[in-house]
């Protein structure tokens, strides 16, 4: 055995909560106090191993220092392929680890003068927050699948590992700080130990509990940081961390077999902090008498009493205590996988090396001795993981296996597309080729201004994605870039060949700089630079971290300097702050504007000229035009009954209809008098020449036009409904009250009165499709319509100022709701996550999108909420893509309808949810007969807003096939499918 | 042994927003150094943001004109660094040199210090200071300097190799709309690391 304290591994004297050596036995990482901060850092195994490694300087010793933590890490583990790191901390985060796959080479942390050099570059891939308090141990399940965390709120968190963040289950059951966690290496149970005198052990099928131990703990008290306790390889035993027999500290042993406690070991006179079992299972001659190999397992027991022992479990006695190690309590061991090194931290700032030899502990089982032990043990019931058992799914027909073909297939082309994309942006990159280069960004940087004068500057994007490697080779292999230095060369020869006794073998080269931790030569040379004039610099020091006044926002006169020239041309127009939010989508609107302002010049008396306010309208209708008048609020005084304001009989109102070529002008002009008669003459232009001319007897207010449709509404609160080229379609339609609200859509005409009653006619069948329908309903309180517009289905559609969108449904007679700003359902959706997996131009526009806008809100808060709880958030995302589908279907938005539906039934299929699935390919599907005719008296209506419901379904069952463990529905439908669409015989 | 209620207890007070600092900066390179006091400053800053920020970056060079007092101190150039996806960024900062008839004439000679800063939503994260030496290139005037400053004879020369940079811990996920921000959020970025050379 040989024992030494690597003096170099500290936090700075701080306190070295958790170390963990990495599955290649390369490296190891360290967990603890940072200045200020948690810090993880990782380790060179080599220095450790060989002396003549540590006193080469040539081989560097930190390899990569993360702290990003806010606050102490009190646990840090590898994952068993050596992937990922993940660590804890008291600042309730998770973080998971993992190398760069584009190494730039070494650098330095800046700012810190050289002094940290990051040999290799680990990243924080995943931020996992759920817990509520500290996290104090966590461990990866034997297959990596999962993630479990204990913290101070009580609670376990079970995460998906590979799918991080989710959560698989939070386990409730401690009534008191849990402070150590271990996974069964069976993967059937998961073991906690908590300060409420307890040890639980959980199943992984349910995630209930399946035991609880408490009389070994009864006199325990929480005296310990940590209580980490550990399951042996086998899987027949848990030994826990801190437990009492007779007074005296133990750790029990708990036997796997209905989970009894009979043994323990004893012999530490303080709490037991740590137990670790060594990952082998080791086999050797115990007993000489009777010459007999016999198998066991190895552990490592750390306590507060500042002691190691380690302990077969073929020996009553422990192998070997080490006293007085350490000036404080162990925290953390951790074996190599090899089991022969262990490692071993304190909180007193120290780690120490222990290694051992086979004549000691005993030669190690093989991988497949270790299986077939497993097997014998617990049959072929080992390593239950969910990614294995989808995996192992027999695809069951032909359909299905070209379908996941496809698929397959399909993802590849993603992927190499993403890749084509990728290498340009590289190449183009000087920093990653040679970092010396001297870069010249600002050829390509562009710079233009906010519509408050202000600079933005975007930046070069030097590596598009944060990538992240593959399972970090083992450190010094000659596959890492710096083995091409100089540097590398050493370092490989740590397993003891006699010319790393000569450093100086290595050919230095120009990166040697960097990498040597002599960094004293910098930083002396360095203040030489500075001028004897010290007096100033120590008012000056206190100006590099305290926040000064000019940094809170005040700015000069040179904040704003001309001399920037914009690359981009949007800069080109200053944007006007007080236009219009949608009014680029609603291109052929405006023109009446400039006019108006004119109008409303000559008529001080007018009030309601708003220029100020946006004038918003739907923009998804091309064909359809605002009225004449600007009806963007129309506030109203009382609360009941509605009073909307009616528009004067202005002088001239003008307004174009359609863009283009085919666009025509229509001029109202009221007060014509001839000969002592009031008459108002409507003009259409088109292309500048008077197409037609026609008088109305009485003065108009509103004007409205479609392609197919004009209408004009007059004082006399009658409504004049014109052909494109002049003829009257309608006779003169006569409301109770004044109109409002004109619009006009393809064929269909809508109106408002003055007291809030809606009425839609379609002109093309002369018929009224809703009748006076008041608008009482959906305007409570102090709401007011921002806008309103009738699409060319002829469904109306208002969108409030409390940011709901309501239709009127005629075929239910009620009015309902399309969309909700603040709908806690819109905002917490997380259906972005399969949206973005589609192609984005495959987003469809239409009346739906326009009105819940490009931008919106909706899934924004998914990732904040519902972190804890994925039932909660499954939920919610489903609530909101059956509101969208039945959304897109009130407005008869044929494509947005199937957009929805498809996404939802992605998110079903992602999801796993068969039952909705079932149901929905169930509406789509009908009634299937043998003939492929319709039963007599089926309501199954075959198309939904004109599309074939069996052409959706085929569409949908592409989706479901996705998913192999929705095979057999897929087989289902598809079959019946097939059925009904071959043509009868 | 701590009773349940002092356990609760604890975890409320604890419960508060935390962020992650998204944006760190990997390295600024100091551009024309040494050069004459009136060459504009520029800085050129590599960064890595670790996920896509939906708000712009703003950084500010700001010089100090006097030691003794933040009086003097001048915003020489503000600008919004935007858009911010995942990955890693490098941008030319540029700022025009700084009015000199807001620096005191004692102070013009000498050491001083000029800031980088970057905040997010208002609040400062990072701050990258170094310390500026003005002098005469021309001996002569070096041995007996003018009493009132002859800024255009000076020479400029940030010691770049010595960035003094101090990081805050700030709430990143602090959007313009608080609707779903949990009440007892404090917005103080705290001031976490200094690290100095």
């Amino acid at each position: 055995m040989k024992l030494l304290k690597p003096s170099w591994v500290t936090h700075d004297g701080k306190p070295i909560f958790s170390i963990d050596i990495h599955p290649d036995g390369s490296r190891f990482a360290t967990g603890g106090q940072g200045e200020d901060s948690g810090k993880v850092a990782v380790w060179n195994m080599a220095p450790v191993r060989s002396e003549v490694d540590e006193k080469n300087s040539n081989i560097p010793k930190l390899l990569c220092q993360m702290d990003n933590h806010l606050a102490c890490v009190n646990c840090v583990r590898w994952s068993s392929d050596g992937r990922y790191l993940a660590s804890g901390g008291d600042d309730k985060l998770i973080m998971i680890w993992q190398t760069g796959r584009y190494f730039a080479g070494p650098s330095t942390v800046f700012g810190t003068g050289g002094k940290t050099v990051n040999i290799e570059q680990w990243r924080c891939v995943n931020t996992l927050r759920a817990h509520t308090g500290d996290i104090l141990d966590l461990a990866w399940s034997p297959q990596d699948a999962w993630l479990a965390t204990c913290s101070i709120d009580n609670t376990i968190i079970v995460w998906n590992a590979t799918k991080f963040p989710e959560i698989i289950s939070t386990l409730k059951g401690h009534t008191g700080l849990v402070k150590g966690v271990t996974w069964d290496p069976v993967g059937k149970y998961l073991a906690t130990q908590s300060d409420d005198k307890s040890l639980r052990v959980w199943r992984t099928v349910d995630w209930q509990q399946e035991a609880m131990v408490t009389k070994p703990f009864d006199e325990c008290g929480g005296t310990t940081h940590v209580l980490r306790l550990a399951w042996s390889p086998d899987g027949q035993y848990i030994v826990s961390a801190h437990a009492m027999n007779n007074s005296g500290p133990t750790a029990q042993i708990i036997e796997r077999q209905g989970f009894k406690t009979s043994m323990d070991f004893v012999g530490h006179r303080k709490a037991v902090t740590v137990v670790r079992f060594n990952p082998n299972i080791f086999q050797k001659v115990v007993n000489k008498a009777s010459g007999k190999s016999q198998q066991f397992s190895c552990c490592a027991i750390g306590s507060r009493d500042r002691s190691l022992s380690i302990w077969l479990t073929a020996l009553k006695r422990p192998l070997v205590v080490v006293h007085d190690m350490f000036k404080n309590s162990v925290m953390d061991i951790s074996w190599g996988k090899s089991g022969f090194e262990l490692l071993v931290c304190s909180w007193d700032g120290t780690a120490a090396y222990v290694e051992f030899t086979p004549d000691e502990l005993g030669t190690p089982l093989t991988q497949d001795e270790m299986n077939s032990l497993h097997q014998r043990i617990y049959g072929k019931s080992m390593a239950i993981s969910t990614q294995h058992s989808v995996n192992n799914t027999i695809i069951e027909n032909p359909a299905m296996l070209k379908l996941q073909q496809r698929h397959n297939e399909h993802r590849e082309q993603m992927d190499a597309k993403k890749q084509v994309n990728g290498t340009p942006t590289k190449i183009r990159n000087p920093m990653l080729t040679s970092p010396t280069e001297k870069p010249n960004p600002k050829a390509q940087q562009i710079e233009t201004r906010t519509p408050d004068g202000r600079r933005r500057i975007t930046p070069l994007c030097i590596a598009p994605q944060v990538d992240f490697g593959d399972i970090p080779r083992p450190f010094m292999s000659s596959s890492l870039p710096m083995s091409s230095t100089g540097v590398a060369q050493p370092g490989l020869e740590t397993a003891g060949t006699p010319r790393a006794a000569e450093p100086s073998q290595g050919s230095p080269s120009s990166q040697h700089a960097t990498v040597k931790p002599l960094a004293p030569s910098v930083l002396t040379s360095a203040p030489t630079a500075i001028p004897a004039n010290i007096q100033p610099m120590k008012a000056l020091d206190s100006r590099f971290t305290e926040k000064s006044k000019a940094t809170s926002g005040t700015k000069t006169s040179q904040s704003k300097p001309d001399r920037i020239t914009p690359i981009t041309l949007s800069t080109a127009k200053p944007r006007e702050p007080d236009r219009p939010i949608l009014q680029d989508s609603s291109a052929p609107a405006p023109t009446i504007i400039a006019k108006r302002k004119l109008d409303s010049l000559s008529q001080p008396g007018t009030k309601r000229m708003r220029k100020d306010k946006p004038v918003l309208m739907a923009p998804a209708a091309p064909t359809q035009v605002t009225p004449t008048i600007p009806q963007d609020v129309i506030t109203r005084s009382a609360p009941h009954p509605i009073m909307l304001p009616s528009p004067p009989a202005e002088k001239n109102i003008s307004l174009q209809v359609g863009g283009g070529e085919e666009s025509m002008v229509l001029e109202l002009e009221n007060n014509i008098q001839t000969a002592g008669v009031k008459l108002a003459g409507l003009k259409c232009r088109r292309g500048g020449t008077v197409e037609w001319e026609t008088v109305l007897s009485t003065r108009g207010t509103l004007l409205a036009g479609s392609r197919k449709v004009l209408c004009v509404s007059c004082e006399d609160r009658s409504l004049c409904v014109l052909s494109p080229s002049g003829r009257r379609l309608l006779p003169g339609l006569v409301l109770s009250h004044p109109t409002a609200i004109l619009h006009c859509n393809g064929y269909h005409v809508m109106a408002v009165t003055t007291v809030g009653n809606l009425s839609v006619w379609n002109v093309q069948i002369a018929k009224v499709v809703i009748k006076n329908e008041s608008l009482l309903p959906i305007m409570s309180g102090d709401v007011v319509i921002k806008t309103s517009s009738v699409t060319e289905q002829g469904v109306p559609v208002f969108s409030l100022s409390n940011g709901k969108v309501f239709t009127f449904s005629v075929s239910l007679g009620t009015w309902s709701t399309l969309s909700d700003v603040h709908s806690s359902l819109q905002q917490c959706s997380d259906h972005q996550t399969i949206m973005s997996s589609l192609n984005p131009s495959s987003q469809v526009k239409g009346p739906l999108a326009s009105l819940q806008g490009q931008g919106q809100r909706s899934g924004r808060q998914a990732g904040r909420l519902f972190r804890a709880n994925h039932n909660l958030q499954q939920a919610v995302t489903l609530g909101h893509l059956e509101n969208q589908v039945s959304a897109a279907l009130m407005l008869r938005s044929s494509a947005e309808h199937k957009f929805w539906l498809l996404t939802l039934v992605r998110y079903l299929v992602q999801e796993g949810l068969e039952a909705q699935l079932r149901e929905i390919c169930d509406d789509l599907l009908g009634p299937v007969t043998a003939q492929g005719r319709l039963p007599k008296g089926s309501l199954w209506e075959p198309e939904v807003l004109g599309v074939c419901k069996r052409l959706v379904l085929s569409e949908v069952l592409q989706e479901v096939g996705s998913n192999l463990r929705l095979q057999r529905l897929y087989t289902e439908y598809q079959d019946q499918l097939d059925m009904v669409q071959t043509p009868a015989k | 042994m701590k009773t349940p209620t002092l356990v609760l207890a604890v975890i409320l007070a604890m419960a508060v927003g935390v962020a992650v600092a998204m944006v760190q900066v990997n390295k600024v390179v100091v551009l024309d150094n040494p050069s004459p006091f009136f060459n504009p400053f520029k800085f050129n800053i590599t960064f890595v943001c670790t996920e896509d920020l939906p708000d712009d970056l703003e950084w500010k060079i700001i010089y100090v004109g006097s030691a003794e007092t933040e009086v003097h101190d001048q915003v020489l150039n503000s600008a919004l660094v935007g858009p911010v996806p995942a990955g890693r960024h490098m941008f030319v900062f540029q700022a025009d040199p700084p009015d000199t008839s807001k620096i005191p004439p004692q102070d013009a000679i000498g050491v001083t210090v000029v800031l980088l800063t970057c905040s997010y939503h208002g609040q400062e994260f990072i701050r990258v200071g170094y310390y500026v030496n003005n002098e005469y290139s021309d001996p002569e005037l070096r041995e007996n300097p003018p009493s009132v400053p002859q800024f255009d004879k000076l020479q400029r020369n940030i010691l770049a190799s010595q960035p003094r940079v101090t990081r805050f811990h700030i709430d990143w996920d602090n959007s313009e709309d608080q609707e779903n921000k949990p009440p007892q959020d404090t917005q103080q970025p705290q001031e976490v690391t200094t690290t100095k050379i």
